[in-house]
């Protein structure tokens, strides 16, 4: 698997990025951004492809997927759902949450279910403390997160 | 005298049009700037404002524009911080998402003061809901006009590029988020040389943060004394204020610098909750000294907390009241700065692990009577010997936390008791 | 050309000078790990930090720029401490291996511990469990929780081999050095990363467990693997050869020759010392008739080849006689050879091996020719100007002009203008350290020394001459090649005082201008791959 694995959407996603930085080793966070969009994490096969389509070498994607928590090495539930945990959040009982949603689906804090629907992480502040405690699912923010809001939002994704 | 800027619109998504941004005004400062003002014009005026960098560092901005040296043959950058990552902060998150074109038109006279015709907006990646909110306001003003080539005829060509993290606290350090813009991992440079003589791709460059940039257009409109004055001296302008915790209101509030701490929390964030007792507050954003309740009559700019020992740093007030155990709290702090440590130099890398494995164990009840004052000695190795500033950034809570609250932290060592009131 | 004064010393440098250059000027030491002269300055490890007056805090003397007026202290209170605290953070998740680690001895984690730290430790909180001793490449080892992430190894791998195997994954102190998944570190110049490891974290998969390091003794040497001539030191155990199934020389590193190879060396070179110590040793003179073979002295030997030369010589005149000579052999021991040639007329020489084709060359160091002293044979005049390879001797033999032929190394038996002549031949002489197809039909055998076992040089493809010194003493009956013909020669009317090694080079120098260089000073070892601190251990 390399290259060739990338749908042709991907493909031209990428190039559009490539095109739009003054050098392309600039545009791998975009690009590694867009991968994980489309196969939800980036494995090591993609890695390589990545390094060769930006002319680096394959461990410096390595280094850098390793390096940042958005990118992912291997695949999340369908709902990853972050909680934080950082001080703002914990200060108005984001532990609670946690604990509640860590009971209602059986994982622990970095695990996911079984049926892979959910994947759970405590992560630091998110840039939102107004809205403490607060949680990421995806993409989307949740404000003001109790064990009883978190309970509810499991019933509705599930 | 207006005395909201940025946050007049809040909250009234309408605002976040091109249309209403025009009709109050918008776009006129940036074009005065670039058809009637020449660049040096336009840093003085800053100059003149007093606006000091609202990231954390308070370095005057029009000061850090003067050194992209005139000489040089390669391009020159603007860059955006808008990771916006250090705990307690959140300003601008509001205004990617209810004044986006106060940012653009800041980006667009501060490129035009430096003489940069490329700018990237480095956003941290959770907030893709908000740089998308970003990137429709910059699309619309770039069918405006306001952006591309030989913008209102004046030949001045500006490019924008919106580029997102992928979760990491230290690409918010400038010299890391300039190696993450480089495709890197976020590992932070050691300096000279400073970005502004040798920053992106090795070319000038300038990194204001997204609130520092935004007060710009105001400050070209209605003139860099204006602004100035509604501070304190030193201390032009107003900001923006995060506040969190145990307020009744948690939000963000534009006020002069210089408001008393004690204002923002009682009379603009409505108190603390449950008619709770004040414990402690973190003016800055985690990374700032704590203050104790009997100190927060300061006035919050940067010169008065210095002077009492702590920072205004990027402005992220998080307010605890009695029913915190500062144990936890700092346990939680040192886990983050444990998390975020970037790893490239020996004592943060190292040090910043150790404080967090000796808080935890004082939480677990297994504390030892060396461990305060080993943590101390810890943060003290950290502080001062580090590449960046995250080191100090993590001692720093150690030092307030313990030296303003020993009795708490006695407690949990000696007794394994919390004197936290539940 | 700034000055400044270090530790109340003051010393003028060149712009751009840092302090750790200017304090090295001064002979001033300043504890490091991940500076390395060879690399750039990552500025991580802080070990360097020193005090300078005025500044804020303390800075790094690897990276801070020596500046008009600087006034520098290492030596202070706040410098030991930091240098202690660095030690203890380093320390804090370091397993204690010392006494199964390879580098004990020569471990800068123990040196500086040593030197700069001796605290009490403090830290009361589980290490972190990480991946150990695993093979990530043909030599090398990693240990994961010996490193200290100094990222020596990482910059080694980008900058100077450009093979970017290695990299530093995760965030914080859960970062490691790691390859990517099934890839390997297999560049041409793996080896040098373990050398400048400044622990226990890379060490050689050939010498692992194979002798503590202060049993080893050192000699300055030039890597005879190919023309680049990469000065050298060779590593020897002569006390404890049995713990090292019988080997002498137990590894080689290299020595920093600014002009010539830096600080590196490849792994050709580096693992291409086993045939000193080789099974294929030959250790014994032999005489070879078509029924036996025998074990000669070296009396008898040398005899018996004075006996041949004068005989040939006699009979057919010394045009009769043939010398195939080596690249490989120093210019001192080509020398000698060239001078008894000349004596005695022997015009019949030559050292290029037909069948001998340019090999593996890069960009760096690594040259296609893979013997150490073509060069001096070139400028010694070893070899028939008009002919571009020695395949014309094999016509001589052919012709039955050559009937006597003596052979120094080489394996002439494998170039196919020789096979099908040799057998002409009245008299095969071959001398040479290991046995080969040439040694099998020679009717006298000469075990020679090699160039562990003598001093000499070699002269490499720029032209520069160079000494090496003998480490251990020639093996059974080994003999130096020019020794060999000294004891011929004296038959011939030669003094043997002529061929005594130092003469040989004097006499050479003189006869030769070329060879006139400074380089053929008596070379000095410095530990250059590790810091000069427990050396003495040595
Ligand atoms: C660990 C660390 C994290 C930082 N994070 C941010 C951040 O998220 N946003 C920001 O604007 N500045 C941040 N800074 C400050 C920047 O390095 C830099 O000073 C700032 O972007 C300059 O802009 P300003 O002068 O407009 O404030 C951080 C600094 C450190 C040491
Ligand atoms: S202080 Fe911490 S975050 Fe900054 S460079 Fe050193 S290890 Fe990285
Ligand atoms: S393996 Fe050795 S050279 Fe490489 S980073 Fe670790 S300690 Fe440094
Ligand atoms: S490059 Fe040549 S001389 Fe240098 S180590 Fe390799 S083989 Fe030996
Ligand atoms: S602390 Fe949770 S969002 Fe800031
Ligand atoms: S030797 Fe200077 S920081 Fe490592």
């Amino acid at each position: 698997m390399s290259l060739q694995s990338f749908s042709d959407r991907l493909l031209s996603e990428i190039s559009e990025i490539l095109a739009r930085y003054p050098q392309p080793r600039a545009a791998l966070l975009p690009i590694l951004h867009a991968c994980q969009r489309e196969s939800g994490y980036i494995s090591r096969d993609t890695e390589t492809a990545v390094a060769e389509l930006v002319g680096i070498p394959a461990i410096d994607v390595r280094e850098t997927v390793s390096f940042y928590s958005l990118l992912l090495d291997k695949p999340a539930g369908k709902y990853h759902l972050q909680f934080c945990t950082n001080l703002s959040c914990t200060l108005l009982g984001a532990e609670e949450s946690v604990a509640a949603a860590c009971r209602k689906l059986g994982v622990h804090p970095g695990e996911t279910t079984r049926d892979n629907r959910f994947t759970l992480t405590t992560v630091e502040c998110l840039g939102a403390c107004d809205l403490s405690p607060s949680l990421q699912v995806n993409d989307d923010y949740y404000a003001n997160m109790s064990a009883e809001k978190v309970n509810e939002l499991l019933d509705k994704l599930k | 005298m207006m005395e909201k800027i940025l946050s007049r619109h809040f909250f009234n998504a309408e605002a976040r049009k091109l249309s209403f941004y025009l009709n109050d005004g918008g776009y006129e400062a940036a074009r005065n700037a670039l058809t009637q003002m020449t660049p040096q014009q336009v840093a003085d005026q800053v100059i003149r404002s007093n606006l000091r960098g609202l990231g954390g560092a308070g370095f005057p901005a029009g000061r850090k524009w003067s050194f992209i040296p005139k000489d040089s043959p390669n391009p020159r950058y603007l860059v955006v911080n808008c990771d916006e990552s250090e705990p307690g902060t959140f300003k601008d998150r509001h205004i990617l998402e209810w004044t986006p074109h106060s940012l653009l038109e800041g980006i667009i006279i501060a490129a035009y003061a430096i003489g940069a015709s490329q700018c990237f907006i480095y956003t941290r990646g959770e907030y893709l809901h908000y740089a998308r909110m970003l990137q429709a306001a910059l699309d619309e003003a770039c069918q405006a006009g306001f952006f591309g080539k030989n913008i209102w005829g004046t030949g001045f060509d500006l490019d924008v590029l919106i580029h997102l993290g992928a979760g990491a606290y230290i690409c918010g350090e400038e010299s890391a988020l300039l190696e993450s813009l480089e495709g890197k991992k976020g590992w932070p440079r050691l300096r000279p040389p400073f970005p502004a003589v040798s920053g992106l791709f090795g070319c000038p460059t300038i990194i204001n943060n997204t609130e520092t940039l935004s007060y710009i257009p105001a400050i070209i409109r209605y003139g860099g004394s204006w602004f100035a004055g509604l501070g304190t001296p030193q201390n032009g302008g107003l900001r923006l204020y995060s506040v969190s915790g145990h307020v009744k209101n948690p939000g963000v509030y534009e006020l002069p610098l210089g408001t008393p701490l004690r204002e923002i929390i009682y009379t603009h964030a409505g108190g603390i909750r449950q008619g709770r007792k004040l414990k402690a507050v973190i003016p800055g954003g985690s990374s700032t000294p704590v203050l104790r309740a009997d100190e927060i009559d300061v006035r919050m700019d940067f010169d008065s907390l210095a002077a009492i020992g702590s920072l205004l740093g990027s402005a992220g007030i998080i307010v605890m009241d009695e029913s915190t155990c500062l144990v936890k709290a700092l346990a939680v702090l040192a886990k983050f700065y444990h998390h975020e440590s970037c790893g490239q130099c020996t004592p943060c890398r190292e040090g910043t692990g150790w404080m967090a494995r000796i808080l935890n164990r004082i939480l677990d009840g297994q504390g030892v009577r060396d461990d305060l004052e080993n943590l101390l000695r810890v943060a003290g190795n950290i502080r001062g010997t580090t590449i960046c500033a995250l080191g100090d950034a993590a001692a720093m809570p150690v030092f307030s936390f313990i030296t303003k609250f020993r009795d708490e932290f006695e407690s949990h060592v000696l007794q394994g008791r919390c004197l936290a009131s539940k | 050309m700034p000055t400044l004064t270090i530790d109340g010393q003051q010393v003028t440098v060149s712009k751009g000078a840092t302090i750790m250059q200017a304090a090295e000027a001064l002979g001033i030491y300043i504890p490091r790990y991940c500076y390395h002269p060879g690399l750039r300055v990552a500025g991580s490890c802080r070990m360097c930090l020193v005090e300078i007056e005025k500044a804020p805090k303390l800075d790094i003397a690897c990276y801070r720029q020596a500046a008009e007026g600087m006034v520098v202290h290492t030596t202070t209170e706040p410098v030991k401490l930091a240098r202690q605290s660095i030690l203890e953070f380093l320390l804090s998740n370091h397993p204690l291996d010392c006494p199964v680690c390879d580098q004990s001895g020569e471990c800068d984690l123990q040196n500086f511990y040593m030197e700069f730290g001796l605290y009490q430790s403090r830290f009361l909180e589980n290490k972190i469990k990480r991946r150990k001793a695993f093979p990530i490449g043909r030599h090398v080892m990693l240990d994961n929780e010996r490193c200290i992430l100094c990222s020596r190894c990482v910059r080694f791998c980008e900058e100077v081999s450009r093979s970017h195997e290695l990299g530093i994954v995760n965030r914080g102190d859960r970062s490691e050095i790691a390859l990517r998944e099934g890839s390997q570190l297999d560049n041409e110049y793996s080896g040098n990363v373990i050398d400048i490891c400044p622990v226990g974290a890379l060490t050689e998969r050939e010498f692992r467990f194979q002798c503590r390091v202060w049993y080893l003794n050192r000699a300055a040497s030039v890597c005879p693997g190919c023309s680049r001539g990469c000065n050298i030191e060779l590593h020897y155990n002569v006390n404890r050869p049995h713990q090292s199934g019988g080997k002498r020389v137990l590894r080689l590193k290299p020595r920093f020759n600014a002009e010539v190879n830096k600080w590196w060396m490849c792994d050709e070179g580096r693992y291409g010392f086993e045939f000193i110590d080789a099974p294929s040793r030959l250790q014994d003179f032999e005489i070879r008739t078509a029924q036996r073979t025998v074990v000669a002295s070296r009396e008898q030997a040398v005899q018996t080849l004075s006996d041949w030369i004068g005989d040939s010589i006699d009979r057919h005149g010394s045009q009769s006689l043939g010398i195939f000579l080596s690249p490989k052999l120093s210019n001192e021991d080509l020398y000698g050879i060239g001078k008894f040639a000349r004596h005695v007329g022997i015009d019949c020489l030559d050292f290029r091996n037909p069948s001998e084709r340019p090999g593996y060359q890069d960009d760096f160091l690594i040259q296609a020719d893979k013997n150490p002293n073509t060069r001096g044979c070139l400028e010694l005049g070893l070899y028939r100007r008009s002919e571009d390879s020695g395949g014309w001797m094999a016509g001589e033999i052919q012709r039955g002009k050559v009937r006597v032929l003596i052979v120094f190394l080489q394996d002439l038996a494998l170039a196919p203008e020789f096979q099908q002549v040799l057998g002409r031949l009245e008299r095969l002489v071959f001398v040479g350290s290991n046995r080969n197809g040439t040694a099998e039909i020679a009717s006298l055998v000469v075990p020679s020394a090699t160039y562990a076992e003598k001093d000499g040089s070699f002269t490499n493809f720029e032209g520069r001459a160079q000494r090496f010194e003998r480490a251990v003493v020639p093996l059974g009956s080994a003999v130096a090649e020019a020794d060999l013909v000294a004891s011929v020669a004296v038959s011939f009317g030669m003094q043997r005082e002529e061929f005594e090694r130092e003469r040989l080079l004097s006499d050479l120098r003189r006869e030769y201008p070329f060879f006139d260089q400074e380089a053929l000073n008596p070379p000095e070892l410095e530990w250059v791959y590790q810091t000069p601190i427990g050396q003495e251990r040595l």
